[in-house]
């Protein structure tokens, strides 16, 4: 009998050991800095306490992470979790309701794509419109890794033919004539593009299109149809570059800049043009409002022929219902967008490689967030 | 084929062996006739033992340089003093260190669930169709298991978020997760448990029946506790199988860097979804040291609970 009390006792201290020492340690395991009272000039003053998800561009993960621990920092019980899936991932979940809101590189579409109105399905999941709130703005590098070159200036009608695989090597006429007094290798040009469904794709092809619309005959969209090889977000294919003599591709600056990646130049028609925060800032700027009232969707020109004005750069909004069923939710969504929104957090992502809000752009975002209820 | 020359030639003098007349074999004229034969025997030992050392050498590089990466690269963010008390909160990708605390308990808690609900229908599967199943129904019931046993996980994540996400309308959680984890876990259970309830001696049975004792204790009392510490190590592979599982948990349970005990509402920390989370930025050293710690955490938490199953094993098993 002993050895029946034995096993028994065995058989629940395994299933039980599992479940139950996860539930032990309920009070004692405190994150560094979760508990820290620091100054919140960061937050607004209404912290919530819970929960809040979102899911969604990849772009903007580095930006969000830097907002949502400044809102953590200031507000202890508050926790929010961004899952970088994105674009694509982010407004499907959206629209199931599985996040509260979505970080996205392009509006919600306005026009059928698949039998589907993004905006229609949107509207119809909140019970209320949906609004897009450009929140960061990420100026999309060329990034490159050819041994020995460490400036290169292309313009749109060759960055098409290069990422259409019509240019395969560096020291191509096309390129060459762009870059005089740069000696460039015979090596094979490589092109990394994102597998996944990504807004950074589909503002880069958007580019392409509008600056180089004979070179660049394919539809613009969040799944790349040029050539090369697919590598899974952005972490992706600016680590392939970096280990690749002879690659290439599009990322956000943010990755470029950590990876250590050389940036090509753009010459727009009004000379080489550096991507810097000031540089992309211009070309924000005359972007257009299509939506209306505090539905902030932009429309970007990107073949601009601004002076100084860097034309690849892509808008990053959160999607979120203008009004949440749940008043609760609209709470934390507003008392969190209002953090991120304001100016110290958008002067901080200058460091993390991306561009802050013009002005005018900024103050029309914040009239937003504060209608979110 | 190894076996077969192992017995022929046992030991590692096995060269000499097979080149010095064997003991008691044929006679003189026989073996000079046999020298030819006898060098080809040679050869093929010797070709033998290196396919076999060359296979066994196939499967061991690789496990080793796993580890020996794994450990390398891990062990010193596993001896940082916040990794076993901390949580991500607050830690960006590009912040050093962290801790894993919150993934390590929510793997234990998800992987516990999972077992709670998985082991006694496994187990009590396996008991009907060793005990008491005859007929189409259990011919169904041990096909459904085969092809439970074949699904991949992707697929059982999918069928899960369906039926609980898109039918139910419930939203993704750390149970929804567990539960697809069930379905894998379930036949790796069975299987296991039912070799081993096909390994008790019928003799067993038939003397506890000849003592006047009922089928349903019979099974509870002798054949369960006979073979319990094969059961322990089923349930353990079970275990070990789903630990690591990464699919369900990118479609059903979303990462958070915070502690969160709520299996039903919200997201889940894990270690794999940890490991999935730091990946993404495995360009940057400080993603990819905590990335590797995961890694290694994972790998000495299976171990560790291999350990506590061999030893409950032990413990249990019925001493001969």
């Amino acid at each position: 009998m002993s050895v029946s009390r034995i096993s028994a006792l065995g058989a629940i201290a395994l299933s039980g050991a599992l479940a139950l020492s996860a539930c032990a340690s309920e009070n004692n395991g405190a994150a560094p800095g979760a508990g820290s009272t620091a100054a919140g000039s960061t937050a607004s003053g209404d912290c919530f306490s819970g929960d809040l998800k979102a899911e969604g561009s990849s772009a903007q993960k580095n930006a969000i992470d830097e907002a949502i621990k400044a809102y953590q920092t200031a507000c202890a019980d508050a926790n929010i979790d961004y899952q970088p899936t994105g674009s694509g991932a982010g407004i499907k979940q959206f629209i199931a309701k599985q996040v509260d809101f979505a970080g996205s590189d392009s509006a919600l579409k306005t026009e059928p794509k698949d039998g589907k109105i993004e905006a229609d399905d949107a509207k119809a999941s909140c019970g209320t419109e949906a609004w897009n709130l450009p929140m960061v703005t990420g100026p999309i590098a060329i990034a490159y890794n050819v041994k020995g070159v460490d400036k290169l200036v292309l313009d749109a009608e060759v960055a098409a033919k290069v990422f259409d695989g019509k240019i395969t090597t560096w020291n191509d006429p096309a390129i060459a004539a762009l870059n005089k007094g740069v000696t460039l290798p015979a090596t094979p040009i490589k092109v990394f593009f994102r597998s996944d469904e990504s807004g950074t794709t589909e503002n880069f092809t958007k580019y392409l299109k509008a600056a180089a619309p004979e070179a660049w005959s394919y539809e613009t969209g969040k799944k790349w149809t040029g050539k090369g090889e697919g590598k899974e977000k952005s972490a992706g294919v600016a680590t392939a570059t970096k280990g690749q003599d002879g690659g290439i591709t599009y990322v956000e600056l943010s990755y470029a800049q950590q990876n250590q990646l050389p940036m090509a130049q753009i010459d727009t028609g009004s000379g080489p043009v550096e991507l810097t925060a000031e540089s992309a800032g211009k070309t924000i700027a005359t972007a257009k409002q299509t939506g209306t009232g505090n539905n902030l969707a932009l429309k970007i020109d990107y073949a601009t022929k601004e002076a100084g004005a860097y034309p690849i750069v892509l808008v990053t909004y959160e999607i979120v219902c203008s009004k949440y069923a749940d008043a609760e939710t609209g709470k934390k969504v507003k008392s969190f967008l209002k953090t991120f929104a304001s100016d110290e957090v958008q002067q901080g992502l200058e460091a993390a490689g991306y561009a802050p809000l013009p002005t005018e752009v900024a103050t029309k975002v914040q009239t937003a967030v504060n209608a979110i209820s | 084929m190894s076996t077969a020359t192992d017995r022929r030639v046992p030991g590692d003098a096995a060269v000499d062996d097979a080149v010095a007349p064997p003991g008691g074999g044929p006679s003189r004229d026989a073996l000079a006739e046999m020298r030819n034969p006898q060098r080809s025997r040679a050869v093929t030992d010797i070709v033998a033992r290196v396919v076999m050392w060359g296979a066994f050498l196939v499967a061991v590089v690789p496990l080793v340089w796993i580890l020996g990466t794994v450990v390398a690269k891990g062990v010193h963010m596993l001896t940082s003093s916040t990794w076993w008390t901390g949580n991500q909160r607050n830690i960006n990708s590009d912040d050093f260190g962290g801790g894993a605390r919150h993934a390590i308990e929510g793997t234990l808690q998800m992987v516990g669930v999972t077992a709670l609900i998985a082991v006694p229908i496994g187990v009590l599967t396996a008991v009907y169709l060793v005990e008491y199943g005859r007929g189409p129904l259990a011919r169904m019931i041990s096909f459904t298991v085969d092809i439970l046993s074949g699904i991949p996980s992707i697929v059982a994540a999918l069928f899960i978020y369906a039926v609980w996400v898109t039918t139910f309308g419930i939203g993704r959680s750390g149970f929804a997760a567990s539960l697809a984890l069930v379905l894998l876990m379930i036949p790796v259970v069975v299987r296991s448990t039912e070799e081993m309830l096909k390994l008790v001696p019928n003799e067993l049975r038939e003397a506890a029946y000849a003592l006047g004792v009922p089928k349903w204790v019979t099974v509870v009392k002798v054949v369960l506790r006979t073979a319990f510490s094969g059961i322990i190590t089923g349930v353990l592979l079970g275990i070990a199988r789903v630990m690591g599982e990464t699919a369900p948990l990118l479609i059903l349970a979303p990462y958070t860097k915070n502690f969160q005990r709520d299996l039903f509402n919200g997201n889940f920390p894990t270690l794999p979804m940890m490991i999935n989370q730091d990946r993404g930025d495995y360009a940057l050293a400080t993603a990819a040291e905590r990335m590797w710690g995961a890694a290694l955490t994972l790998i000495l938490l299976v171990l560790l609970l291999n350990i506590i199953g061999r030893a409950i094993a032990h413990l249990g098993s019925v001493k001969k």
